[in-house]
């Protein structure tokens, strides 16, 4: 089986960000990690590999060239071949020319599965899966839990729905994105690491998928980032003091009524 | 041209989903400044009760009424919401960023190439352009974006995002028949709707949050009553699910649920970031945690440092005396 991994690597959760002086940009400080929903993917790509024979697994990302370290973690948990487009001075805010991209290089490539989180945690956007799927024209499912091989055309996937799950049967190819719950991603070992280290990873132009330069640019993007702000902080907590319990409670509720009025 | 608006409606266990009255609202006050028509679009199948629930927000409610929409799936309601897009033109579609939201929206916007902007909590309209609220990084930026090079644009909004306004627009009914094919290449094979889980943990107004100072999951019985007793939800910290004492869907921060609720009340939560980031976007947030230096004081509104189980059965008793009194 021919397994796609798209991943991104996105700022640490910890990492500070400031807003520069323009308000259009950010500085963000240099902590950053492959996508925690990603991981799932990577993870399960590997454990599919164990279980369906002649299996592959190829892992890409649209990026600067920093991103080849998401990549590189990527190889260390055992994926076999990483490959980074290379996004420099393309960087988009608009999902949708980040999935033409990726679906270009699906086609390219060719694939039987593909596999990425169910979204990233810096934009929060999560649609870059279900978009790839509609522009190659394959089944997708958002959110998996399980996912089991029944045959080399079909897998039987769980996933959330509105209050519960759902099991699937889905032809392939297919594109499914993951959740957590799915596995306990690993941690590389060192020999892992330095594979990764050693691994040769081409870079890919993105002008070379099919799509234009100009269909790639800023000018072509269908969002536009107006301003950033910092939000609006809390006024300092009121602590509550009381004798008792009870009392505390009981000051709390008036609070909640009469100032808060959400009681 | 039109500045029509679109509204997805979702119901659930038979009845609207409250998130979208929260977006008729608001949409019925775009359409008012962009001098348009606001549309309530129903997929579904037996909906002819839900479809009178709606009339007094909407303008018109488009309803599309087959028994292959009877269960959402991405394909069926892809192709009814193409059909519908392109032969009502509206210029904006807004919906929700509820599970059946993040899965048809982005399909839907590469399938027109249409731009979407998701996950929004706010929107605004100056001068007939668009300016969108939606936080990134974890709530620690707040990005304005909007939307250019488009005749229609999509947003998904995040639950408890608007209030809802009552009307009394008394919108014409419109059913439309479409010929609905399902791709043969996805089929559900088992739907467990996990029984009726009282209120959607995004949508609840009220959200008693549990975190590793409940102790073990025994402790969490105070706060479902509380959580009842305020018609709302338990929710809990990553310590919490990781530790098995309640189930991933209740988890609420960076790798669980975004929540924005009127209350939310943390217990023995300390107020990791990545909790915090999934909870601070909450009207007004209280916080119970016998460590007065606990994290999670500098995002609460009102704090009591005291132990857990000597406050949670005064607090279960001081709301119950006053739901009685009400």
């Amino acid at each position: 089986m021919n397994i796609l991994v798209f991943i991104k690597q996105v700022a640490d959760t910890e990492a500070r960000i400031l807003i520069k002086g323009d308000n259009r940009s950010l500085e963000i400080e240099n902590k950053y990690n492959l996508n925690f929903f990603d991981e799932f993917a990577v993870e399960e790509a590997i454990r599919l590999k164990g279980k369906v024979k002649d299996s592959k697994i190829s892992v890409c990302t649209y990026g600067g060239k920093k991103a080849v370290e998401a990549l590189r973690t990527a190889i260390a948990m055992g994926v076999d071949q990483a490959y980074l487009i290379d996004n420099t001075d393309l960087d988009t805010d608009d999902p949708l020319i980040t999935a033409k991209i990726l679906a270009g290089f699906a086609k390219k490539e060719g694939f039987d599965l593909i596999l990425c989180g169910r979204q990233a945690i810096d934009d929060e956007n999560g649609n870059i899966g279900a978009m790839v799927a509609e522009l190659l024209k394959i089944p997708h499912v958002t959110a998996i839990t399980k996912l089991e091989v029944a045959d080399d055309k079909k897998i039987i996937v769980e996933s959330d729905i509105e209050g519960g799950k759902e099991t699937k049967e889905v032809q392939l190819p297919a594109l499914l994105t993951t959740q957590k719950g799915i596995n306990e991603p690993r941690v590389p070992l060192i020999t892992g690491v330095m594979k990764a280290m050693k691994a040769n990873i081409p870079v890919v132009d993105p002008a070379s998928l099919g799509l234009s330069r100009e269909l790639l640019s800023r000018d072509a993007s269908k969002i536009k980032i107006l301003s950033y702000e910092t939000p609006k902080g809390r006024p300092a907590v009121k602590m509550i003091e009381g004798e008792t319990p009870e009392e505390k409670v009981k000051k709390l509720i008036k609070l909640l009524r009469e100032e808060a009025k959400v009681l | 041209m039109s500045k029509d608006i679109f509204v997805f409606i979702e119901f659930k266990d038979g009845s609207i989903r409250k998130t979208s009255f929260e977006l008729l609202s608001k949409g019925k006050e775009l359409a008012e400044k962009l001098s348009s028509g606001l549309y309530a679009v129903m997929l579904g199948f037996d909906t002819k009760g839900l479809t009178e629930e709606i009339k007094p927000f909407a303008d018109k409610i488009i309803s599309v009424d087959e028994e292959a929409l009877k269960e959402y799936r991405w394909d069926t309601y892809t192709d009814t919401m193409e059909y519908l897009i392109k032969k009502y033109s509206p210029y904006l579609v807004l919906g929700a960023s509820t599970i059946t939201g993040k899965d048809l929206f982005p399909r839907l916007a590469a399938r027109l190439d249409a731009p979407i902007v998701s996950d929004a909590v706010g929107i605004e309209v100056s001068d007939g352009e668009i300016k969108i609220k939606k936080p990134i990084y974890g709530g620690k930026i707040i990005s304005w974006v909007t939307t250019q090079n488009a005749p229609i644009s999509i947003i998904t909004f995040r639950p408890n995002s608007f209030s809802i306004e009552k009307r009394q627009i008394n919108g014409e009914i419109i059913e439309e028949r479409i010929e609905i094919n399902m791709d043969s290449r996805v089929n559900a094979v088992k739907i467990d709707k996990g029984g009726s889980k009282k209120v959607d943990l995004q949508e609840a107004d009220f959200i008693v949050c549990g975190g590793r100072g409940m102790k073990g999951p025994e402790n969490f019985k105070v706060l479902e009553e509380i959580a009842e007793i305020l018609g709302g939800r338990v929710g809990a910290s990553r310590a919490v699910v990781d530790s098995k004492w309640r189930d991933y869907e209740d988890q609420i921060g960076k790798s669980g649920k975004t929540v924005s609720p009127k209350l939310y009340i943390g217990c023995g939560v300390s107020g990791a970031l990545h909790h915090t980031m999934g909870m601070d976007t909450s009207k007004v947030i209280v916080a119970v945690n016998k460590d007065p230096n606990a994290l999670i004081f500098q995002y609460a509104d009102y704090g009591i440092v005291d132990d857990l189980f000597n406050i949670l059965p005064a607090l279960k008793e001081g709301l119950k005396s006053l739901k009685q009194e009400a």
